[in-house]
């Protein structure tokens, strides 16, 4: 390699650390977590549109904190704890940083919240529902949605009471939230007197999952419960569909994206149930202002768009009332805000820092369609 | 479903899955073989042929016809351009490093890995990937035990590729220098073998077999993701590995034997510990024949 090249390849590489220099307007920033690599980038995009969404329509409101610039430090933590934990310790270790909104998987965000908490960092979750993660006593961490305690009875309830089924074996994907789901779920079917024919742990980012349910069709069940994510549960109904399982299929929230149909196939999906956080969000009157603003956009609407949204919108607030760059600020004005309304409802946050809105909503597909039951 | 066909079920489950590891496993044990390298780049040539059947469907799709020629046509295209990634990844980041340390081609190996992983990301997106389903999805069996034709494809494929390797290898000019290669590549130069081309015809054929091998995955599972190279390249490996590597008919065995341990483990044991049982057999057959169930005993090369 000739000198000359050598330069300017170093010149190359080295030019974008300089191309941030000279800004003289000083910047406070939120930090936005999700996956936006992997598999459930799907999930992960649709929240980035939420919180770009709620930063925008603040700031043509007028500036949030004056004098400073406010900007979403947006990270991807590809739905792996240890990618999110590094994530985490960039956005504490980053002075600007005065809030977090983030983490999609409960998994990412139950260690993610313990570096957010020594940093002082207020934590706004938006749908991470593992109970365990609010119970670990960090007075940062706030969450919007409904929890899997709610979630997996829920899910019991429907499975038995309307649906009827009296055998039922449970899989789940081994993560925080779906083994966590999962033990909530059988819980609470097994105090109904539903009969639990087993519960299995299938790896996330496998594809042949043909010998679990080989073996779920010998015992043959009425209902098959999956608390997981949507690329495990497209293939497990694409390939209950081959095996001509016939137990019905009900699955958690983590289902709760279009892709599903798309990679189990209409036919596959047809008929199965899953419970969401929160009902239909076109049946939210406050929240049809954001609906109407988020498809005139970008056309779909995520399952967890108005969540990152609703998110985003409470730590500008908090920020606001700070109305100082500094993060203990941020936080005593967190803890300070009795209520919040918000398009989802009027949050009223519980010691743990958990929501007062509660509602879980059941879902099927119907004509390759996600359907509003109950 | 009685025990019997319960068990049928599983058997066919687990030679699917494990036809596609076998078809893998020979790209690495061919390369192994020859030139003494774990090729880890391996996977990701599997990985972009799915990816190449893909643009195959889509541009099916534009058309808007389905069916079989289209999987010809898909199998055709990631035969081929598979073959050709393979030379061209030998080419350009094996041959250079030919008199360098083993070691440093091992890195290298893992350098295109990492390469050709990004490089899918940002042309195809991170996202899973949707392949349409070419064939009808009819079950043959009725109510038991059941077949999709696609299996019928996956094992058909598989089987034709396997023997028409052993063709190559036993009965062609080009599969004699591989041989020959494979024993003693100075040897080989001094008989008037071309070694660089046994070589690159070596990349080729293992790196096609890769490749419908994807192909095959992807429409069978019908989606696929830029990471996908990496797990079962590795079941692959382990595959190649069991068998004897450096050994053709190992590498299928080690395949097979591979997809059934990890079937009838999930099946009869729990799913949630299937890698767990495929590697602890993986252990004990290394402890009780070192190098794997068919390789034999070579002598260090000096």
């Amino acid at each position: 390699m000739s000198s000359t090249f050598r330069c300017i390849l170093c010149a190359l590489v080295l030019s974008p650390l300089f191309a941030g220099c000279g800004k003289g307007e000083p910047v406070v920033k939120i930090g936005f977590v999700v996956p936006l690599t992997g598999d459930q980038a799907a999930h992960g995009m649709d929240m980035q549109r939420g919180a770009e969404l709620a930063l925008e329509q603040a700031q043509a409101k007028g500036p949030v904190l004056p004098g400073f610039k406010l900007e979403l430090a947006t990270l991807d933590d590809a739905r792996n704890p240890a990618q999110a934990v590094s994530a985490a310790k960039r956005l504490a270790a980053d002075g600007d940083v005065l809030a977090v909104v983030g983490h999609l998987n409960s998994s990412c965000t139950k260690p993610a919240s313990a570096i957010y908490h020594e940093a002082r960092l207020l934590h706004v979750n938006p749908v991470s529902s593992n109970p365990q993660i609010s119970r670990q006593g960090f007075d940062t961490f706030f969450r919007i949605c409904p929890t899997d305690d709610l979630q997996g009875p829920a899910g019991a309830h429907f499975a038995i009471q309307r649906l009827g089924a009296h055998r039922i074996f449970v899989l789940d994907d081994m993560t925080t939230y779906g083994r966590g789901l999962a033990n909530e779920f059988l819980k609470a079917a097994q105090s109904t007197g539903a009969e639990i024919l087993g519960h299995e742990g299938i790896t996330q980012g496998e594809k042949d999952f043909t010998p679990v349910l080989t073996k779920i069709k010998g015992l043959n069940p009425d209902l098959i419960y999956f608390a997981g994510m949507f690329p495990e549960a497209a293939l497990l109904l694409k390939q209950r569909f081959k095996l001509n399982l016939s137990a019905r299929f009900l699955g958690g929230d983590g289902l709760f994206e279009p892709a599903l149909i798309d990679l189990a196939g209409p036919g596959a999906a047809e008929g199965m149930y899953l419970t969401t956080l929160g009902g239909d969000i076109r049946q939210v009157p406050t929240a049809q202002e954001f609906v109407k603003a988020f498809e005139a956009k970008y056309g779909h609407l995520g399952a967890y768009s108005s969540y990152a949204y609703e998110g985003t919108n409470i730590a500008l607030e908090a920020i606001r009332q700070a109305g100082r760059k500094d993060r203990q600020a941020v936080l005593t004005a967190m803890k300070q805000m009795k209520q919040y309304p918000g398009i989802l409802g009027v949050h009223t946050f519980d010691a743990k820092g958990d929501t007062s809105i509660r509602t879980i909503g059941i879902y099927t597909v119907h004509s390759g369609k996600f359907e509003f039951v109950e | 479903m009685t025990p019997g066909e319960l068990f049928l079920q599983q058997i066919l489950n687990g030679l699917t899955i494990g036809a596609v590891y076998a078809l893998i496993a020979l790209g690495y044990t061919m390369v192994y073989g020859i030139i003494q390298l774990i090729n880890f780049a391996h996977g990701e040539v599997f990985m972009l042929g799915s990816y190449m059947g893909l643009t195959v469907f889509l541009l099916a799709g534009t058309i808007g016809s389905g069916g079989v020629g289209w999987l010809l046509l898909a199998l055709c295209t990631a035969t081929v351009g598979c073959s050709l990634l393979g030379l061209a990844v030998e080419r350009v980041a094996y041959r250079p490093l030919r008199q360098a340390p083993k070691l440093s081609v091992l890195i290298t190996a893992i350098g295109v890995s990492f390469f050709l992983q990004n490089a899918v990301m940002l042309g195809y997106g991170a996202q899973d990937r949707y392949v349409p389903a070419l064939l009808p999805a009819v079950r043959w069996g009725g109510g038991a035990v059941t077949v999709t034709p696609m299996q019928g494809v996956i094992f058909g494929v598989s089987l034709l590729l396997m023997v028409g390797l052993q063709g190559i290898v036993y009965g062609t000019r080009l599969g004699r220098n591989m041989r020959a290669t494979a024993q003693d590549p100075l040897a080989a130069r001094l008989m008037g073998i071309s070694v660089d081309q046994v070589i690159a015809g070596t990349f080729a054929i293992g790196s096609a077999l890769a490749g419908v091998g994807g192909l095959l995955f992807g429409v069978y599972y019908s989606t696929i993701n830029f990471h996908d190279g990496y797990l079962v390249g590795l079941k692959a490996f382990t595959a190649a590995v069991m068998g004897g590597i450096g050994n053709l008919p190992g590498a299928m065995l080690g395949g097979l034997l591979l997809g059934l341990l990890e079937g009838l483990g999930a099946g009869y044991i729990s799913s949630q510990w299937k890698n767990v049982i495929a590697f602890v057999v993986l252990i004990l057959v290394l402890l009780l024949r070192p190098h794997g169930l068919l390789g034999e005993r070579l002598s260090e090369r000096a």
